[in-house]
């Protein structure tokens, strides 16, 4: 036994001496085989831990920002949950009626660190146009006064009255090139001429020298003759999910309060999402100029070749008025003075000031933006909604009815990785009484009440198809009875009713956690200790909410990420057929570059094989040839992946260029980070790969025999 | 000589064909039913209103309807259900605004405005103006149901702020009463249905005769066809109104 042992470790080593003598004879072969193993490895390392940071990077966005690890909803909604919106628009769910119930079935089971309600909708917020803002404040001023008496000096409200007699002058002079060309003999010219003279009474000294004589009748006049004049405004919409705000932030790192404050603890408010913020709220000409460095500073594009920031320049050159309409006359004067220093002009026109500023070109975009954020915008009020504001959400209800709610804002909130996808960057958290007040679930008093007014009215619904038979089949011509006239006395049925809907200044309560889990959600998201056992959980949290008497659903984050999830499964798939395409090529070029090595040595192995070597040492020999060569080369080319990956990570990684690449990358920038495993996988994949490409022409060179080899002319 | 014989019988004992409108016939129906609706002193009016939209819950008011003809000016004042007491619209030059005492702001709306979020427009309960709001033509004279009907196309006048561009009415001829009306956008795809099967009149003292209002309108919506809305007049008070009523701070009022 020993004999034969010793004889094959002698064996071996002949076969790795031949082997080796072989290499490093043909070194231009050895070098090309392994120059591609090393290039196959380089790609694989390279390209998983891309792939694997992408995933890593946008599971902790999804998970860390609104996702969870699970999420449940009630197991009778049609829709499947869809956080970020699905193709169709929200989805709608049936409510989860008691989430305090829910949420106590869900800590018993083993694993579970928290559970947040959640409510995801969109609603409506109401801008109205710059005027009927402004007058909005003086109305306050009016209302103030009245209900006070007027203090001997108001410097606010004669501030507010000065501001808006500029505006109305401005308003006359963009509507001043309107009339000249207005066709006098016209009907709409009569309109016009009108709604001229109310903008000249307004514009007048002594409109403004009687205002305070009849002040509610003076602002009713601007509010309907003078405002409807200016035709901006109207409404945003905006998409918020309803929470308890402090269970939210324990559970959502990735939600990060960017300007002002998180909502207080029992109490209502709304964080506006940021980038919602910036592409709605925001001033138009201060969102251009943005948009215009960040296409020349990340995109590289120029202004000079590029059509979209000319068109951008040219909106902002030409509408000033946004800017104008802001600035009262304190304000009006110390712009002038800063933008004539700034700018180095004596120009003292306001409108041509500003025009100037935003006419940008390449060469003086840079000094321009400084100017406008150093200079101009202290002066101006650049989001239309600011930190302290509050702001009136309105929503079609799950009653039929449109709630309106006034809720605090109490800052901006970025989600961390995802601050720039259109989806998700665009989410706002509300707390979640404001939310269930806009959700408007139809409690059982409220369908009574409902109940009762049907039924005193006596009324009788009639089907489309049968209505023309059921109202005019009759016959005789319908009656005419006549009807004494009668009293109706609204403070009666206004009392009788039940309520006279005075404005109740919700955001003033305070909510213990109790009252704050007692109610309405529409789907619960749920942290575990350990992300790793999603699966296993699962089952186990829809057992415990059933035990509880809720029928829920439960599904993973990804699932719960709608369009997000589905993109993010598609990239996932883009990137596997990439590596699969890149191992598919290797394989092949290997192969063909073995084959061609072998038939380059037929004379060389047919001698071998003339001089008693048996077909297994030949297969043996090329087999531990490759397999050398794969070694070698491949564990260059994983140091060669590991550096460059390295040097990627030092240089800030891999710039994004545009949204999708931000998205893709979680961030700014892609880091690639290295995985141990995944790194041990790649280099396993790429030898395997050697080896399978090796195995043809390793049965090539074992068929040689010294008859071929004899007959070759080769060599 | 003979055939001329047999022409003649034969238009003698045919049936007599429905005589087209002249556009001045047409002008003047569409006046009259102005004319019959109109009042020329204030005028208030208890209403209630059902809604059914798909796969939402009814939704149920009762309003008062307040209007002075005369300057163009409309209130509507929520009562009930209690959430929606103290709501409700103001009407001034051309204007319309919403107000929500409960979160105590005004909010500028359009013509379109769907009120109370229901098919229910403001021209269908303010003042009849259809003769200066569009011009008129008859199409002919048929049958709905078992009343014989004019049908009229009106066509919305050139600056005129109107729910829909193009209406077309049905008209009993013996009473003179908008039985059924079809709504159509500016394309001409057809949006609304409405039927006004009972008519009152109350007498109106600042009139000096009477006011014609219907009692009962029904709304049936033509994109999502399963919506309907239910209107019923309930009473009618003619007394003048507060002068200041046409104001926000009287609507702001009702809800302090």
């Amino acid at each position: 036994m020993s004999g034969s042992s010793s004889s094959r470790v002698h064996q071996g080593r002949i076969l790795v001496e031949i082997a080796m003598r072989n290499l490093v004879a043909s070194r231009v072969r050895t070098t090309v085989v392994g120059g591609i193993v090393a290039l196959g490895v380089v790609v694989v390392v390279l390209g998983s831990s891309l792939l694997d940071s992408i995933d890593a990077g946008m599971t902790r966005s999804i998970q860390g920002s609104l996702g969870g690890h699970i999420q449940l909803y009630n197991a009778a909604s049609r829709d499947p949950l869809a956080l970020y919106g699905g193709t169709m628009g929200e989805s709608v769910l049936e409510p989860i009626s008691d989430f305090a119930r829910l949420k106590g079935a869900v800590l018993t089971v083993p694993g579970v660190r928290l559970v947040v309600p959640m409510g995801i909708d969109q609603a409506m917020v109401s801008m109205g146009n710059v005027f009927d803002v402004a007058l909005e404040r003086l109305r306050a001023d009016v209302r103030r006064r009245m209900a006070n008496g007027p203090p001997a000096e108001d410097p606010e409200y004669e501030a507010h009255k000065a501001h808006l007699r500029r505006m109305a002058t401005l308003l006359q002079q963009e509507l001043r090139q309107a009339r000249e060309i207005a066709d006098e003999t016209s009907g709409v010219y009569k309109d016009r001429k009108a709604d001229f003279d109310a903008l000249a009474r307004a514009v007048e000294g002594g409109f403004w020298e009687h205002f305070d004589e009849d002040p509610l009748a003076s602002l009713e006049f601007l509010e309907n003759r003078v405002a409807p004049l200016s035709m901006d405004g109207g409404f945003t919409f905006i998409r918020y999910v309803g929470t308890d705000p402090e269970a939210f932030q324990k559970a959502f790192p990735g939600a990060q309060v960017v300007e002002g404050a998180p909502i207080p603890p029992g109490q209502r408010g709304v964080l506006l999402g940021k980038l919602y913020a910036e592409e709605w709220l925001k001033l138009r000409a201060a969102r251009r100029l943005d948009k215009i460095r960040e296409a020349r500073d990340l995109h590289g594009r120029r202004i000079a070749k590029d059509e979209e920031l000319q068109r951008w320049v040219k909106e902002n050159t030409g509408q000033t008025r946004d800017i104008l309409l802001q600035l009262d006359p304190v304000r009006t004067r110390e712009a002038v003075r800063r933008l004539q220093a700034a700018l180095g002009t004596k120009e003292s026109d306001p409108a041509r000031l500003v025009s100037a500023l935003l006419d940008t070109d390449d060469r003086n975009f840079d000094a321009r933006y400084r100017i406008f954020y150093a200079e101009l915008a202290p002066l101006l009020q650049l989001y239309s909604v600011k930190v302290g504001d509050f702001i009136t959400i309105k929503a079609p209800s799950r009653s039929g009815y449109v709630s309106s709610v006034n809720v605090p804002v109490y800052g901006f909130v970025e989600f961390r990785g995802l601050e720039r996808s259109a989806l998700a960057g665009m989410m706002s958290v509300l707390d979640i009484h404001t939310w269930r007040d806009l959700y408007g679930y139809l409690t059982p008093e409220r369908a009574a009440e409902i109940a009762r007014l049907k039924e005193r009215a006596g009324a009788t619904m009639v089907a489309r198809e049968e209505a023309e038979a059921a109202l005019f089949g009759g016959g005789d011509a319908p009656p005419a009875p006549s009807s004494a006239p009668q009293v109706i006395d609204e403070n009666r049925l206004l009392a009788a009713g039940g309520g006279k809907g005075a404005r109740e200044d919700l955001f003033l309560r305070r909510y213990g956690q109790a009252e704050t889990d007692a109610g309405v959600a529409l789907n619960a998201a749920v942290i575990l200790e350990d992300p790793r056992r999603i699966e296993e959980t699962m089952p186990l949290l829809v057992e415990a909410a059933a035990k509880a008497g809720v029928r829920v659903k439960a599904v993973t984050w990804l699932e719960a990420s709608g369009i997000v999830g589905q993109s993010m499964k598609l990239l996932r798939m883009v990137l596997y057929l990439a590596v699969l395409i890149i191992f598919a090529v290797a394989l092949v070029i290997i192969n063909n570059a073995m084959v061609m090595a072998t038939l380059q040595r037929v004379k060389e192995i047919g001698t071998m094989r003339a001089i008693g070597a048996q077909r297994r040492f030949v297969l043996s020999l090329v087999l531990v040839e490759v397999v050398t060569t794969g070694l070698v080369f491949g564990g260059l080319g994983a140091a060669a992946g590991i550096a460059i990956v390295r040097v990627i990570g030092w240089t800030g990684g891999i710039a994004a260029t545009n949204d999708t690449m931000y998205f893709l990358f979680s961030g700014p920038a892609l880091i690639p980070r290295l995985g141990a495993a995944s790194l041990a996988t790649s280099v396993a994949i790429v030898f395997l790969v050697s080896i399978l490409s090796a195995l043809y022409p390793a049965l090539l060179a074992m068929r040689v025999t010294p008859l071929e080899a004899m007959q070759s002319d080769d060599g | 000589m003979r055939n001329a014989s047999f022409l003649a019988l034969f238009l003698l004992l045919a049936p007599a064909a429905a005589a087209p409108l002249d556009p001045e016939a047409t002008d003047q129906l569409v006046r009259t039913i102005d004319e019959r609706e109109r009042n020329s002193g204030d005028w208030k009016a208890l209403v209630y209103m059902e809604a059914k939209e798909k796969d939402k819950t009814d939704v149920v008011y009762d309003l008062v309807v307040y209007r002075r003809d005369k300057e163009q000016k409309l209130v509507f004042l929520f009562l009930e259900p209690k959430t929606e007491a103290g709501k409700g619209y103001l009407r001034i030059d051309k204007n319309l605004w919403f107000y929500d005492p409960r979160v105590g702001r005004w909010e500028r709306r359009t013509e379109r405005e769907r009120i109370g979020g229901t098919d229910t427009r403001r021209g269908d309960l303010d003042e009849s103006r259809l003769s200066e709001e569009y011009t008129a033509k008859w199409e002919g004279d048929e049958k709905l149901g078992k009343f014989e009907v004019h049908r009229v196309l009106l066509t919305a006048r050139t600056g005129v702020d109107v729910a829909f561009p193009s209406v077309r009415l049905w008209v009993d001829q013996a009473t003179g009463n908008v039985l059924k009306k079809q709504e159509m956008a500016l394309s001409g795809r057809l949006m609304r249905t409405s039927y006004y099967p009972r008519w009152k009149k109350v007498r109106s003292e600042s009139k000096k005769g009477d006011v014609w209002y219907a009692e009962e309108m029904r709304f049936y919506d033509e994109v999502e066809k399963a919506n309907q809305t239910l209107v019923l007049v309930k009473s009618i008070d003619l007394r003048p109104l507060d002068p200041n009523l046409f104001t926000k701070a009287w609507l702001e009022s009702k809800s302090r």
